[in-house]
């Protein structure tokens, strides 16, 4: 009777620590997610403001003399794919496949910004006008912060999926809901922002690499 | 033992020639001039324009200027870099603004941290540096052009916060004890006093100073003169105290150029 007893109270200890270890546990890997989850909001927000700056570009640029329609063309279709995404602004998304196309759906826009910025170096009329200028710094200012929020979401990003892969939590945390998160991949053709480099020559040549 | 050696010399060649990167050591003072092309009146006078502009508005701005580039990444990332790793801005409110000048290379950038970038955006970032500062730097006046970019930073940033009438660099003591530390020190001794002197029956407190409480007093106080009116340290390089990051982080915001 006695034994019985006092099984019943190192099993009831049991539990009790393993209650209360694994409500810390949650807090912590819930916390983690969090971070993740509001990075991402970064990551989109900046990326929106690249989306809402592309109709002002291209409607200064329009307004130059004969300027060379594929371009602008381009830059036009990449915007409509980028706002055709469907992805949730406020969780990061948890399939390393959405992450890809997101990616590669922003990274095309880019490279046709990019792109438009070196051609219109081709017209001095253009480029002269205060207002290409400020929109010219908007937008390398927008693609410098693209780099910095991805850099940063990367960072939590590895903090959560450390967390949930190591020891004691991997055995539980994919019952609560934490799954590991995939990372931004270094852009394709640049691993750093296209800062319009002017004095390549060669204008309508893709960023190399 | 020797081959351990060797194989620490082989570990710290391979990491040398990985990173051919020097990044610079937080900055002693607001206006930097490690290139030397600033006359010493006009980095002094700048200096102490520059904190007590953050005594008044708490925004840090911190001007570096290089005698060249060291790095393999573009100036847009290692500037961001340095910003981030000095912290510039009130941790809060993310207040800080870094102007770099690499002289070897006639590169600047304006690296602006998250809480600014609505008074200093990348469009006038860029023109403070194509308008204000290129033009100056390219007849040689690197003076003319750095004090022209000061002004501007200043008036773009003037009226986004305001200011505690101090700096962090003067928030902190010279032993690295904050003020308030010293503050609430003091306080328990004067309590202490207090109810010693309560037990002790005395209304007048000139007696009733206790050996202990009194030897404690003595040396917190000559502590709290050293410490708390620090601004006089040695070397500061003038009046105010040197420069000290408040804990701001950046974005990627401001722009860059060239002259």
């Amino acid at each position: 009777m006695k034994s019985a007893l006092s099984i019943f109270g190192v099993l009831l200890l049991l539990v009790l620590v393993l209650i209360v270890g694994g409500c810390g546990s949650y807090n912590r890997l819930n916390g983690l997610k969090q971070s993740v989850d509001k990075s991402w909001a970064d990551v989109q927000n900046v990326y929106q403001r690249r989306a809402d700056l592309v109709p002002n570009l291209v409607k200064t640029v329009e307004g130059a003399a004969n300027f060379e329609k594929s371009t602008l063309t381009e830059v036009i279709q990449a915007r409509q794919q980028v706002t055709k995404i469907q992805i949730d602004p406020n969780s990061a998304p948890n399939d390393p496949e959405v992450l890809k196309r997101f990616q590669q759906t922003q990274d095309q826009l880019s490279s046709s910004l990019s792109r438009l910025l070196v051609v219109s170096e081709q017209y001095p009329a253009l480029t002269a006008t205060a207002g290409f200028r400020d929109l010219q710094a908007q937008l390398e200012g927008t693609e410098n912060r693209i780099t910095v929020e991805r850099g940063k979401y990367n960072d939590v990003v590895r903090a959560y999926d450390t967390a949930v892969t190591s020891m004691p939590a991997r055995l539980y945390a994919g019952a609560f809901g934490f799954q590991s998160k995939p990372y931004f991949t270094a852009r394709e053709g640049s691993d750093v922002a296209p800062s319009v480099n002017f004095d390549f020559g060669k204008p309508a040549s893709a960023p190399a690499r | 033992m020797g081959r351990f050696v060797v194989i620490g010399w082989f570990w710290l060649a391979l990491v040398g020639a990985g990173y051919a990167e020097k990044m610079p050591p937080k900055p002693a003072q607001y206006f930097n001039d490690l290139a030397g092309v600033v006359p010493a009146a006009t980095v002094s006078g700048l200096d102490e324009k520059l904190r007590q502009f953050e005594r008044e508005t708490s925004n840090q701005i911190v001007v570096a200027v290089f005698p060249k580039l060291e790095t393999e990444s573009s100036v847009q990332d290692f500037t961001y870099r340095i910003a981030e790793s000095w912290a510039v801005g009130q941790k809060d409110r993310r207040n800080g603004a870094v102007l770099f000048v690499f002289v070897a290379e006639h590169k600047m950038f304006i690296q602006v941290g998250y809480g600014l970038e609505g008074a200093l955006p990348d469009a006038i970032c860029k023109r403070i540096i194509a308008d204000e500062i290129a033009p100056a730097f390219k007849a040689g006046h690197y003076d003319v052009g750095l004090t022209a970019g000061v002004d501007a930073m200043i008036k773009a940033t003037r009226g986004e916060y305001r200011g505690s009438g101090n700096t962090v660099g003067n928030g902190r003591s010279a032993f690295g004890i904050p003020a308030w530390a010293f503050m609430g020190l003091m306080v328990l001794v004067f309590i202490l006093q207090i109810l010693q002197s309560r037990r002790q029956g005395t209304v007048y407190g000139s007696s009733g100073r206790g050996f202990a409480s009194g030897l404690l007093w003595g040396l917190l106080s000559s502590l709290g003169n050293s410490g708390r009116g620090g601004s006089y340290r040695v070397g500061g390089g003038g009046g105010g105290g040197g420069f000290s990051g408040g804990g701001g982080s950046f974005g990627g915001g401001g722009a860059g150029g060239d002259w």
